[in-house]
Order: C-alpha cells, then sequence, then structure tokens
C-alpha cells in the first residue's frame, strides 16, 4: 500500500470541516468575555535570553567578590580568554533554549538534555586542555567543598531566571526545569572559576564540572515537584467539585 | 491574534469561532469521548486565554496553539488517572477501538483508524495529514526537532500501512467467503 493511499484514507475518514456547536462556542467566549483586556507579549527571545546570561555573569561575580578573585588571577590570558568565552557562549545557549522551553510553539533545535550533554562536554573538554596538574591532594574534601559552594550559587541564579521568565507558559516543566538547572550551574561553574586557585585537572574536571549536570537534576526534579502538586491540587479541585 | 491581545473581543470570537472546530477534532482524535472533548476545548480556550502574552506576533499561531493544547491534555490525562486510580483501564480503553476496527473490518472511523497509534504519532499524524501543518510546524508544536516529527510520521505510516493491508486482506477473504457459499 502506498503513501498516497493511506493520505487518501486518513483524509476521507477524518471527513470535512468538523461542527461544533453554536451553544459550545458561546459558552468558550463567554468564559473569557470577562477578563477581556490588552496584555503585553513578551520580548524578543534575544532579548531573554541576554538578560540570563546577565544574571548568571552578576551571580558568578558577585559570589566571587564576596569570596575572592583567585582563580582568575592565577590564570594566564589563555586560560582566561577560553575558559570564559566557554562559559559566556554556553550560557547563552542554555539560555536560549530556556526561553524557548518556556514559551508555547517554539522552534526547539537542541533537546534540553543533549544540551546538557554539550556543555558539559565542552567544558570537561576546555578544561582538560588547560590544566595538566594531575595530582590529587585533598581529592575529595576540596572538592566536596567547591561542589557545595557551585550549587550554592545556582539557588540564586535559578531563581533570578525564574523570576525573569515568570510570565511564560512551560509545555513541558521538567524540560524547562532541566534547562533552568542547567543555566544556573554554569553560573556556580562560572563563580567557581573566577575564585578556586586549585588547578589540579582531576579537582576541576570532576567537582567543577560536576555542578552543571547536578544542578540540571535539581531543577528538573523540582518542576515534576511542582508540576505534581498542582496537578494534586487540580486533583482536589476535581473532586470537591 | 495581536488584535485578541490587545483586548478585542470580536477578534477574540473570531478565533474561537475558526480554531475551535480543528482543536475539538485533535481531542477527538486522540480517543477522547465527545464530552472530554467538550471540556479539553474549553480548558484549552481558558489557559490560552491565560498565557495568550507569551503569543509572539509574527510568529505561526498554530503551533502555539497546539503545544497549548496538547499540554491541557496531557494535564487531563494524568488527572483522570490519579483521580480514577484505574491506569489498567484506561490502557484498556486505548485498546478498544483498535479491535472493534480490526474486527469488523471497516476504517469508517477515523478515531479507530488512528488507534493502533501511540499517542505521539497519532498526535503528528493528525497534525500533519487533518490539520496541513507544515514539518516545522508540528515540530514546534510538540517542542520536538523535525526529525523526530519525521521518524514518528514514518513508524505512524508503517504501523497504518500493516493495519490496513490486513483489514484489506481480511475483506477480500470475507468476499470470497460469501461466494463460495
Amino acid at each position: 500500500m502506498k503513501d498516497e493511499e493511506i493520505d487518501d484514507v486518513l483524509k476521507e475518514t477524518a471527513g470535512g470541516p468538523h461542527v461544533l456547536k453554536a451553544e459550545t462556542l458561546q459558552r468558550v467566549s463567554d468564559s473569557i468575555k470577562t477578563s477581556l483586556r490588552p496584555v503585553r507579549p513578551l520580548p524578543p527571545t534575544w532579548v531573554l535570553a541576554g538578560g540570563l546570561v546577565l544574571v548568571c555573569a552578576a551571580v558568578a561575580l558577585a559570589g566571587a567578590a564576596r569570596a575572592g578573585f583567585y582563580g582568575i588571577g592565577k590564570m594566564d590570558f589563555l586560560e582566561r580568554a577560553l575558559i570564559f568565552s566557554t562559559l559566556v557562549v554556553s550560557a547563552w545557549v542554555v539560555g536560549i533554549g530556556f526561553v524557548h522551553e518556556m514559551i508555547p510553539g517554539s522552534r526547539r533545535h537542541i533537546a534540553p538534555g543533549a544540551l546538557l550533554a554539550i556543555v558539559s562536554g565542552l567544558s570537561v573538554c576546555v578544561f582538560a586542555l588547560l590544566f595538566r596538574d594531575y595530582q590529587t591532594s585533598a581529592f575529595f574534601s576540596a572538592g566536596i567543598a567547591c561542589l557545595l559552594t557551585g550549587l550554592l550559587f545556582a539557588v540564586p541564579t535559578a531563581l533570578l531566571a525564574w523570576l525573569l521568565l515568570r510570565r511564560g507558559f512551560a509545555v513541558n516543566p521538567v524540560s524547562a526545569g532541566l534547562a533552568a538547572g542547567t543555566l544556573a550551574g554554569l553560573a556556580g561553574l562560572g563563580m567557581l572559576e573566577l575564585h578556586c586557585q586549585n588547578f589540579q585537572a582531576a579537582h576541576v574536571l570532576v567537582w567543577h564540572v560536576a555542578v552543571v549536570p547536578l544542578s540540571a537534576a535539581a531543577g528538573a526534579f523540582v518542576a515534576w515537584a511542582l508540576r505534581l502538586r498542582a496537578s494534586s491540587g487540580d486533583r482536589e479541585r476535581v473532586t470537591r467539585n | 491574534m495581536a488584535h485578541y491581545q490587545q483586548g478585542d473581543f470580536n477578534a477574540a470570537a473570531v478565533l474561537i469561532a475558526q480554531l475551535s472546530p480543528q482543536l475539538h477534532r485533535f481531542f477527538l482524535a486522540q480517543l477522547a469521548s465527545r464530552a472530554d472533548a467538550d471540556d479539553l476545548l474549553q480548558e484549552t480556550w481558558l489557559r490560552i486565554h491565560k498565557v495568550r502574552h507569551t503569543y509572539r506576533p509574527g510568529e505561526p499561531v498554530l503551533p502555539w496553539l497546539y503545544a497549548i493544547a496538547r499540554r491541557v491534555r496531557v494535564d487531563h490525562y494524568r488527572r483522570s488517572i490519579r483521580t480514577t486510580g484505574r491506569q489498567q483501564a484506561m490502557e484498556d480503553m486505548s485498546e478498544i477501538p483498535a479491535t472493534v476496527s480490526a474486527g469488523s473490518g471497516r476504517l469508517d472511523d477515523f478515531s479507530a483508524l488512528l488507534a493502533p497509534l501511540s499517542d505521539g504519532e497519532r498526535e503528528v499524524i493528525v497534525m500533519l495529514k487533518v490539520e496541513g501543518m507544515s514539518l516545522e510546524e508540528a515540530a514546534r508544536a510538540t517542542s520536538s526537532t523535525v526529525g523526530s516529527v519525521k521518524q514518528k510520521a514514518h513508524r505512524a505510516y508503517k504501523k497504518l500501512r500493516e493495519t490496513m493491508s490486513a483489514t484489506r486482506r481480511s475483506g477480500r477473504g470475507t468476499a470470497e467467503d460469501c461466494r463460495e457459499r
């Protein structure tokens, strides 16, 4: 059986224009009539993504200003240029992805999960290329401290990012949470690169980079929990009615 | 849509009149009952109204609209599963039309025709073949890539081809039986 024949059967069985009862349409119109007032459309994607990158930069800089710019002070020019340009480009790409998740019907080039993998992989490549000190002194104690610091700064970034995009509507909250968490993780990673002067390859590759996937996982989990809570609220309303 | 965002009720009424039939058919094609489709339609318009500021003039309307409709449908499905607590019953329900279709040997009902398909494949087929959306629009509406939409459509066509060929064969078999008798 050819595709054209299947097309014909589909068109035939779907029938002509679907007709709805006038009262159904009237009921829908009436339901929105009372609250109809002008609204301001969301700004363009680049404005929102730019805002998200600024939020990330502000949180990372504020964190490093408080803790000290020891890491960036110890880096040479090539390290600074490569690391921070990679972080800014990653934040921009993830920011665009997050904006798309918050606007229904947006074009999606890469799924948030794939974006997380690319951003984490890119960071690993850049750090592996630049840091050649393969000692592992105080691997766990220093590493866990860095991981917690990075995650600590991811939290305000995620909250500010949510505040910036609060007028959006996520058709898939878990994907949106994953994108928001990835973005927040990049801010945490940026803060660590500005502050941490431990340039041991293993430390940076494991504990610094881990901030991004852990923050993304936390974002997805929070979004899932919120959706569950919202649907439980709906269920209670339905049961009460 | 831009007039609707500016608070023009007539523009809203025109949009509702023009787009409701296809949204209703979209819900019906997802194996919803007529009453459920009515509820989903009403809920979708309320949701659209609430988030109408997320539409940006110049962008295609249909993907935006269907993306919201999908979310409403998914929420409704989850809620119904939790409310009844009979997930198994829902799965059984989704198999009923396929059984009826195969048994009767007729493909005169659109929902029955699409019943063997998964939710994702079904919605892609409805968007592409019934609503006439492009691959790009369907990808936007389903928050996926064009490649993913193509893959779903391909799988759906494979299943439809198998179902229709089986139906044709059984139809031919029945006709031959009648002639022999």
